[in-house]
């Protein structure tokens, strides 16, 4: 079911033309992939913002609902940092961590790379395209 | 009358920064056969046939927009297929065979195509604003006796920096040297890098160009002109804008708040903001928020978020001058609030140019 939650938000997301935001990078949604994560699927979608002094935001908002617990930039390189606490379907707890660097910055098609681990030692690639 | 121009005039940059496409460090000459005139926005061109040791080559010579030729007294006709030319400018970065023009001469020896841009001339002695019935200056044309039509232009600062910074850029607000960006504004330290970076792509990226989007902010004050329409019926006032998509904004002063101004979606964020306004001693008062992300609110690429929030004074000391006083509130992508000011001239008895991004296919 969240598969296909998730599958339906990422047409939605996919039939509205990329905009280019000129803000405040991180901002907005993102839609892509943590390869090989076999608890929360392979298809992520993060919904992030700024208010100015900190990053917040949700992983999977609607399905998982895994809150942003401390994420940063650093404009040097526009270096990724994130992290998320959430739980399996046994509701035993998890951490996410998420490294990676923004591309493409000047365009409306810029993309979050880099990978993605768990506290179990799980990890793979990570990758997400700014809709 | 041209020539005349020509020969107290130099070229100047108009539309999109053209260090973007040339790079300044690469000049070039080349003499040939003129093949066509493209007269067309955003810039015209003058295609060259050059004989080289083996072959011909064409080469594409770009010159100012159509509008500002013509408004410097050039026509399409000035230059015929046939016609002998000299040119020196500067190539294009990316090694094809254009060059931005800064000097087109015939066979007959005349400059063609220099441009012509500077404010009309102060008169000798001030002369007051026009005001409406009640004393309030107008903003705008006026109209009956003793009225003149015409709009505001010239702004004596072309890029929003912090008031008593010495930042020395160029009329698109590209830095004389980098090193100086973090003295433009006091920016966090992601902006800082932001605006660097579109520094070095030597602005490219400026949506107002790319894609036809809006100047909203300060930045209708700093292009081609703005007119003030005041509707004191209605009670708002009316900012036409001479370039980007030629759209308008509204400051109302009716006293409604910024919330609800957009049926069905008030708190969608704009292009241009929500702005009231009001009065105080002969200024005009306007706080704008709601901005969204979509655009750069100056030239130079600037960046801020949409926590926006613009308190404009503006006033006109006398006939000739308008006054723009601007505070600077974003605490997404500044440190604190901060101030710039400038002046636009009065340019009368004339239409303001319309710089249509639309037609000017950009």
């Amino acid at each position: 079911m969240k598969r296909l939650v998730l599958a339906l938000l990422a047409v939605c997301l996919l039939a509205v033309p990329a905009i280019a935001q000129e803000g405040f990078p991180l901002k907005g949604s993102w839609l892509g992939t943590w390869t090989g994560n076999k608890i929360h699927g392979n298809d992520v979608l993060l919904v992030l913002g700024w208010d100015g002094k900190n990053i917040t935001g949700d992983i999977n908002p609607g399905t998982d609902n895994i809150k942003v617990k401390n994420a940063s930039l650093n404009p040097d390189g526009w270096v990724v940092h994130i992290e998320a606490d959430a739980k399996d379907k046994a509701g035993q707890p998890l951490t996410y961590t998420i490294d990676g660097k923004i591309e493409n910055l000047p365009l409306a098609n810029r993309v979050v790379t880099g990978t993605w681990k768990d506290s179990r030692g799980n990890t793979g690639p990570f990758k997400i395209g700014r809709q | 009358m041209a020539l005349a121009i020509a020969s107290a005039s130099t070229f100047v940059l108009a539309h999109h920064e053209p260090l973007a496409k040339f790079d300044d460090k690469k000049p070039v000459r080349i003499r040939g056969v003129v093949t066509l005139v493209d007269w067309r926005n955003p810039h015209a061109h003058v295609f060259v046939n050059v004989a080289g040791t083996e072959r011909v080559s064409n080469w594409a010579v770009e010159l100012e927009s159509p509008i500002d030729l013509e408004a410097s007294g050039w026509a399409r006709t000035d230059l015929r297929p046939g016609d002998k030319v000299a040119v020196e400018g500067i190539a294009a970065r990316d090694g094809s065979r254009q060059i931005w023009a800064k000097s087109v001469v015939n066979a007959a020896g005349h400059e063609l195509f220099a441009v012509h841009n500077t404010p009309p001339p102060m008169p000798l002695k001030d002369h007051p604003a026009p005001t409406w019935p009640d004393g309030q200056p107008r903003l705008g044309s006026s109209t009956g006796s003793g009225g003149e039509q015409g709009y505001w232009a010239f702004p004596s600062v072309r890029a929003l920096v912090e008031n008593g910074v010495n930042a020395p850029m160029d009329e698109w607000g590209l830095l004389k040297n980098i090193a100086d960006a973090p003295k433009v504004a006091p920016m966090q330290p992601w902006a800082l890098q932001l605006y660097k970076e579109r520094q070095q792509r030597f602005l490219r990226d400026d949506p107002m160009y790319l894609n036809c989007k809006p100047p909203g902010g300060p930045r209708q004050f700093q292009l081609h002109g703005v007119q003030f329409v005041e509707d004191r019926v209605r009670q708002r006032i009316f900012v036409l804008i001479g370039s980007g998509n030629n759209n308008y904004r509204i400051i109302y002063t009716d006293g409604r708040s910024h919330e609800g101004q957009v049926g069905g979606d008030d708190m969608n964020p704009l292009f241009y903001g929500r702005a009231v306004g009001k009065w105080e001693n002969g200024t005009l008062v306007v706080d704008t928020r709601g901005f969204n992300e979509d655009f750069w609110f100056t030239n130079g690429g600037l960046p801020h978020t949409d926590q926006l929030k613009l308190i404009e004074r503006i006033s006109r000391p006398n006939f000739d001058t308008l006054k723009y006083d601007l505070t600077v509130d974003d605490p997404g992508a500044y440190t604190r609030s901060w101030q710039a000011t400038w002046t636009l001239r009065w340019v009368g008895g004339t239409q303001m140019p319309r710089h249509i991004c639309q037609e000017n296919r950009s």
